[in-house]
């Protein structure tokens, strides 16, 4: 790993940072390797130096990471300009080649801070060494260079302006490679400026986070069982995957009017002839004629709190003679999707996701993926969690938490790591001992969010 | 929608009907052809998934006769061109699927299929 570029996060979402680095690389197949030093790895810095093979790798992270702001050509970084200024030295058969005539600026800005502007000119000026002769120009130069301090948050304190100028924690010195074109995404799928949309609409943000752990890209078939109103889709079809969703409940995914909801938010896109297909069926009861079909599954499961989990059945098994006069009813079906709703019944968020990852393992390819919402009680969570839910065959690879103080939920990615064909699962409740064995924070999500997470007398 | 390429990939799921449930037979249904982007990688590895008779009886029904009984050994251009028309180009709007074992009706309207099934019709 020769090459060494600074990456600038947006200040978003801190833990899908790394894992969002290396589903990108792994989609485009190369890799990257961290900093050795353990702090400079932390996840909740706002720069970052990656090595990696050769700069287009660079840019294609730049490119598809929505957590990307830029990557600059690594030259240099220290506790103080003195320290900076020699490793530049050091790197100078980096900028030698611009020394001549590229036309440049500087630019010298900070993290958690703002440089007043004398001192920015002074840090301008500490780089006369370089002997750069090319013209300054700050409408259109052919090269940015950057300093990048980085001081530490000082949280619920009120600084005055400039205060501790000059304290950063560390800082940077590299030439402008790439600015992050992903981040623009996000006010393009925007749920408020969507032809459709409901209350379940998550985020764009998120969704696109979603789609790129699914390593969507052209060629691929990706599968939402819980649908609704598409929003893991839009971003997902938009990197070229074809998308197939499913919901129980038709009327989310068709809104009022036609064409249905899910299509008309896609078309608004330009990529409505990306959704495959939409279907009607209860996932525990599903058609599949047979599994390894998608390379990835991208879902926010239901957990109970805007749309209830249900699936279908009833809670109380019906008599023999209601169940007659109730088969004679539904003898005379008719064409559409509104005259007929089956009786459904509670599903425990626990169970649920155990057999998403049953359900997954049978329906994806080898080595694809399912990427999933779980909600959690933030105090309760343990890592146990996770592992329990994992079933032969699967394996964890990313787990992000976004946190909401006394819950959150957590971007899971999980694996299929083999090539075996393995059985449809059987949706059985999953009685096997939870209750005697690993309780997760998860299990009944839905009663601990609405008793605001208070522990039980 | 529904695409010929799910209606290959769908069968009946009622409570005990485990034979003859494939393929859906489709009835009183309306068409419409609209242009998909062309991946001729997708469709290569798609083959090996697919029904082979129960697609090609299913476009013929809807009037497509473009595609070999056999899957050729030879994917040529022409062959991946038309097996893209009928996997992806060809929409069913509204009608209905018939299972042949069990006679369940599954409605289509506005392109979507109803595969929920009703409270006797699940384990
Ligand atoms: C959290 S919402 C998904 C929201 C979706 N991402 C969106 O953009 O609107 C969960 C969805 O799962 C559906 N659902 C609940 N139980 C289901 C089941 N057993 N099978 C299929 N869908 C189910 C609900 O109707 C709901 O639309
Ligand atoms: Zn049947």
């Amino acid at each position: 790993m020769s090459r060494r570029y600074l990456v600038v996060f947006a200040q978003a979402h801190n833990e899908f940072r790394i894992p969002e680095l290396r589903s990108i690389a792994e989609l485009h197949g190369f890799e990257f390797s961290l900093p050795s030093a353990l702090d400079d790895q932390d996840p909740n810095r706002p720069y970052m130096v990656l090595y990696v093979q050769e700069e287009e790798h660079a840019r294609i992270l730049a490119k598809r990471c929505i957590l990307i702001k830029s990557v600059y050509e690594f030259y240099g970084q220290g506790s103080s300009y003195e320290e900076l200024h020699q490793n530049n030295r050091a790197s100078r058969a980096l900028w030698s080649r611009y020394i001549l005539d590229t036309s440049f600026r500087f630019l010298v800005t900070a993290h958690n801070h703002k440089i007043p502007q004398a001192r920015q000119r002074e840090v301008v000026e500490s780089f006369s060494y370089m002997k750069l002769m090319g013209k300054i120009d700050m409408k259109s130069p052919e090269i940015i260079l950057a300093c990048l301090e980085e001081y530490t948050s000082r949280h619920g304190f009120v600084r005055s302006k400039h205060e501790g100028d000059g304290q950063f924690r560390q800082v940077y010195f590299g030439r402008l490679l790439q600015e992050g074109t992903a981040r623009s995404l996000i006010a393009k799928f925007d749920v408020k400026k969507r032809a459709y949309y409901g209350n379940t609409s998550m985020d764009s943000e998120i969704s696109l986070l979603m789609a790129n752990q699914a390593l969507a890209s052209p060629g691929k078939l990706i599968y939402d069982p819980f649908m609704g109103t598409g929003s893991t889709a839009y971003p997902t079809v938009h990197f070229g995957a074809l998308v197939f969703g499913s919901d129980i409940d038709g009327r989310q995914m068709r809104g009022k009017g036609n064409p249905p909801g899910v299509l008309r938010a896609a078309s608004q896109y330009g990529t409505v002839s990306r959704i495959l297909d939409l279907c009607t069926f209860d996932v525990t009861r599903n058609p599949w004629r047979r599994g390894a079909l998608f390379d990835a599954i991208i879902t926010d499961p239901p957990y109970g709190v805007r749309a209830g989990a249900k699936r279908l059945g009833r809670k109380k098994e019906l008599t023999p003679s209601q169940l007659a006069t109730f088969t004679e009813h539904r003898m005379s079906p008719r064409l559409d999707d509104q005259p007929y709703i089956p009786p459904t019944k509670p599903y425990e968020l626990s169970n649920l996701i155990l057999d998403l990852v049953v359900l997954a393992r049978y329906l994806l390819k080898p080595r694809g993926r399912v990427v999933f919402f779980l909600p959690t009680v933030t105090d309760e969570y343990t890592e146990i969690d996770i592992r329990q839910m994992l079933c032969e065959g699967m394996e964890v690879i990313a787990n992000s938490l976004q946190d909401f103080g006394s819950w959150g939920r957590r971007l899971v990615t999980i694996r299929k790591v083999n090539d075996i064909q393995y059985p449809p699962p059987t949706f059985l409740e999953h009685q096997k001992g939870l209750a005697t064995t690993h309780i997760p924070a998860h299990k009944g999500f839905r009663e601990k969010y609405f008793q605001g997470f208070r522990k039980e007398e | 929608m529904v695409r010929l390429i799910t209606h290959n990939l769908l069968a009946c799921h009622v409570k005990g009907c485990n034979t003859n449930n494939f393929p859906l037979q489709f009835k009183d249904v309306q068409i419409e052809l609209r242009e998909a982007e062309f991946n001729p990688d997708f469709l290569k590895g798609f083959m090996p998934k697919l029904e082979w008779k129960a697609l090609v009886d299913a476009a013929r029904q809807l009037g497509d006769t473009t595609l070999p009984l056999e899957q050729p050994e030879m994917l040529d251009d022409e062959f991946l061109k038309n097996l893209h028309h009928v996997l992806l180009e060809i929409h069913v709007e509204e009608g209905v699927m018939t299972c042949s074992n069990c006679k369940h009706e599954y409605p289509v309207s506005n392109g979507i299929p109803n595969m929920l099934l009703a409270e006797h019709e699940i384990g």
